[in-house]
């Protein structure tokens, strides 16, 4: 009688840490705060009281919470809108570049080695409304002075703007590589064929790299829902609550608050969303194809 | 599965990390060392005649570890060595913790069952920190103690609840209002009359604002902590942000005529009179920087600050401090805040008794006047307040300014405690504050009364639910 299964142990070896570590560090504390969510969460006395569903119930009446929900995906459309075309844009350009590439590709890698707090900081410096270096140039031009994290009107946007200008390293490289990998000579073909810059952009470029993009798009999504340590760092959540996100509620629910299950159930709503729109936008892209 | 089901997973698993680590805060990085090696020489008689080294040894964690760039870093490693000689059967673990970070880390530690033994904890938290059982009930061992007569009784009010003592003191503070003497001075406002009340004062920051010179008049809080300041001014108009009830339940006054009119006042500070710097929600040290850099007249503030002030350059003799001006109800209480040592409930007798032995060594005259000596010979200002009664702090002040250690002495006249359940109401108060700072068009009332309504569903009614039960 053969085997039906056959184990590689050495391969298995090898993936043993990872896995041991993401049940430990990933799985664990998921179930873990899955569980504290139907608790009134004692940390003296864990568990504390059973509730049910009362603590979803509790966030899910609660105003504050769908501020955040709001700010959350407000934020998500500004980073959308402003900063997830940059580095396709920015890679498609530098393919065209035959001189000096590798000293592009250095140049654009460069800013992703600095500290994402490092980044705001300097930043939160230069949107300083007394000395600050962003007000001082547009005094130059007849502009400002503009309150940049103090107007209600405008604070999200001053959140976003520096992943505009420094936030594209590596999607870069992986958009770059993407359209490096596309066959010459389909390029030039077309291009003897007749197709002008444009057509061959959206009907060979685009649909080529099109897996990075909806890969990127999905890890994207993700980061900027969860987004915490830039706002954090920027605002801490204000002024008057208008830049607090729903990670930064659930931090200060459970560690200001003391409300932890209340803090857990939040999480698993965000799991929940955000899975669900990845699941979304995957059956989406399976009906596409 | 093909690639995009498996990166869609990838990417689930990303998530995943992503809600939990939100979930989690932040790490504690704090940084242990063993204290100095006991020597069996010493004598316990400086904490506490009660507290004697145990037969056996006893080791306890302590979250008391100095910054490198603490100012008495020399002086507190110096009392620690002093406590491991004194008693060798206690062992201490000093362990530091992250500045600006301290709730989310001892949080964190309590969470994963690594509450420190000892560690110290503000005014404010004790109530919430109580009420979840995180302090031990130290009723007994303080009664036990020879040495508890010799603090003030009122040292002790934030940390007696339900007629249980929770904390040692540690230290206190009183605060008022900081102002600069000479930019009084040279606009020609003597500092009585211009702190008398709110109108004075409104028309005398107006004074002392000048745009071409890059100075104002105020430095108003309205950073995430907003509610701090702001609650003194309520006082100041005969009311209060909450009301704790006899059954212990909570009752919200956001909407008090008090609240109104002070929230009226902070707009007026910024619309009207126009006397508070650019950015009002930067934050505190920036204001303290402002202060003491000469761009801000004054500020509310501790009396604790002082010291600071000094050692940043500002000279001593150009340091005012009073009572801040008094509102529509013709007073002006001062706040007095401080902090408390707390042990952990679940450590076993013998290690509560050697962290109380620990906690009140370091609240023991001998330390606390030790303190004093070592900010007198290092030209530090020290804090004029103290939690004892036998520590005669003027024994240590030579040279000091008289008007200033007697306005700090007067404000403590009449002082106040934080507004009851300041914790979990804060995220509700602050957004009203910072609403009317920011747009002219907010109507103090209307926000409050919001922030009520959200505090009220979200905080008064399931707290007030707890309590019944």
């Amino acid at each position: 009688m053969t085997r039906l299964i056959r184990i590689h142990w050495l391969p298995a070896l090898f993936l043993l840490p990872s896995i041991a570590s993401y049940l430990l560090f990933k799985y664990y504390p998921l179930l873990r705060m899955v569980y504290i969510s139907f608790y009134q969460y004692s940390i003296v006395n864990p568990p504390g009281v059973f509730v049910g569903l009362s603590n979803y119930s509790q966030f899910l009446r609660s105003a504050t919470f769908w501020q955040a929900v709001s700010n959350t995906f407000i934020f998500f459309a500004l980073y959308l809108a402003l900063t997830f075309w940059v580095p396709i844009v920015q890679a498609l350009l530098l393919s065209e570049v035959r001189k000096g590439n590798a000293f592009f590709r250095f140049m654009y890698q460069l800013p992703t080695i600095m500290p994402v707090v490092a980044g705001v900081l300097v930043w939160k410096w230069m949107y300083n409304p007394d000395f600050g270096l962003l007000n001082y140039w547009l005094s130059k031009v007849g502009l400002g002075p503009y309150l940049w994290l103090n107007d209600l009107r405008i604070t999200k946007l001053a959140i976003v703007l520096p992943s505009l200008f420094a936030g594209s390293g590596i999607s870069l490289l992986l958009y770059y590589s993407a359209i490096r990998a596309i066959p010459t000579e389909i390029l030039e073909a077309a291009k003897m064929d007749g197709a002008g810059p444009w057509r061959r952009l959206w009907t060979m470029m685009l649909p080529n790299i099109r897996f990075i993009i909806i890969i990127q798009f999905v890890a994207f999504m993700s980061g900027v829902l969860l987004a915490y340590d830039n706002i954090y760092v920027m605002t801490q959540g204000g002024p008057a609550g208008s830049t607090t996100v729903v990670s930064m509620l659930v931090v200060s629910t459970a560690f200001q608050q003391s409300r932890f299950g209340i803090s857990g159930a939040m999480s698993v709503f965000m799991f929940v969303m955000i899975a669900l729109l990845t699941i979304v936008q995957n059956k989406l892209t399976v009906a596409k194809d | 599965m093909n690639p995009t089901s498996k990166m869609s997973a990838a990417s689930s698993l990303l998530i995943l990390s992503l809600v939990v680590t939100a979930c989690g805060g932040g790490n504690n990085e704090a940084q242990s060392s063993v204290s100095p090696s006991a020597s069996p020489s010493a004598s316990p008689s400086a904490a506490d005649s009660s507290s004697e080294s145990p037969a056996a040894v006893v080791e306890i964690v302590a979250w008391d570890k100095p910054a490198a760039d603490s100012a008495d870093k020399a002086f507190v490693e110096q009392r620690q060595a002093a406590f491991a000689e004194q008693y060798p059967n206690i062992k201490v673990t000093h362990v530091q913790q992250t500045s600006g970070k301290e709730r989310e880390q001892f949080m964190t530690a309590v969470a994963g069952g690594e509450q420190p033994d000892v560690v110290t904890v503000a005014y404010p938290d004790m109530e919430t920190y109580v009420a979840q059982g995180i302090p031990a009930d130290i009723t007994d061992l303080w009664n036990a103690s020879s040495d508890k007569d010799n603090f003030l009784p009122s040292s002790l009010n934030a940390a007696t609840i339900g007629g249980k003592i929770y904390g040692i003191p540690k230290d206190m503070y009183v605060t008022g209002l900081l102002y600069n003497k000479k930019l009084f001075a040279e606009a020609g406002l003597n500092p009585a009359e211009a702190l008398k009340d709110w109108d004075s004062f409104g028309a005398a920051a107006q004074q002392l604002t000048n745009d071409a010179k890059n100075q104002y008049g105020y430095a108003i809080l309205g950073m995430d902590w907003a509610d701090w300041f702001f609650e003194y001014y309520v006082w100041q108009a005969g009311g209060d942000l909450t009301e704790q009830q006899s059954d212990g339940t909570v009752k919200l006054t956001f909407t008090s005529d008090a609240a109104v009119q002070a929230l009226q006042y902070y707009k007026d500070l910024k619309w009207k009179y126009k006397v508070t710097q650019k950015n009002v929600v930067q934050n505190i040290d920036d204001n303290q920087k402002d202060f003491y850099t000469g761009h801000a007249a004054s500020t509310p503030g501790g009396a604790d600050w002082i010291g600071n002030f000094a050692s940043k350059g500002m000279s001593l003799d150009d340091i005012g401090f009073s009572a801040l001006p008094a509102g529509p109800s013709g007073t002006s209480p001062s706040q007095v805040g401080g902090s408390y040592w707390i042990l952990n409930p679940k450590a076993d007798k013998e290690k509560q008794q050697a962290a109380f032995t620990y906690a009140m060594f370091l609240s023991s005259k001998e330390t606390i006047e030790a303190n004093y000596q070592y900010a007198k010979d290092n030209g530090i200002f020290p804090n004029p307040l103290t939690v004892r009664k036998d520590v005669e702090v003027s024994q240590y002040v030579d040279g000091l300014p008289d008007d200033l250690l007697k306005s700090i002495q007067d404000a403590t006249k009449e002082t106040h405690l934080e507004y009851f359940l300041k914790s979990r109401l804060s995220a509700y108060v602050v957004p009203a504050v910072q609403k009317v700072l920011l747009s002219e068009n907010a109507d103090p009332k209307t926000e409050l009364q919001k922030a009520q309504d959200l505090a009220q569903t979200e905080v008064a009614d399931p707290y007030n639910a707890e309590i019944k039960k």
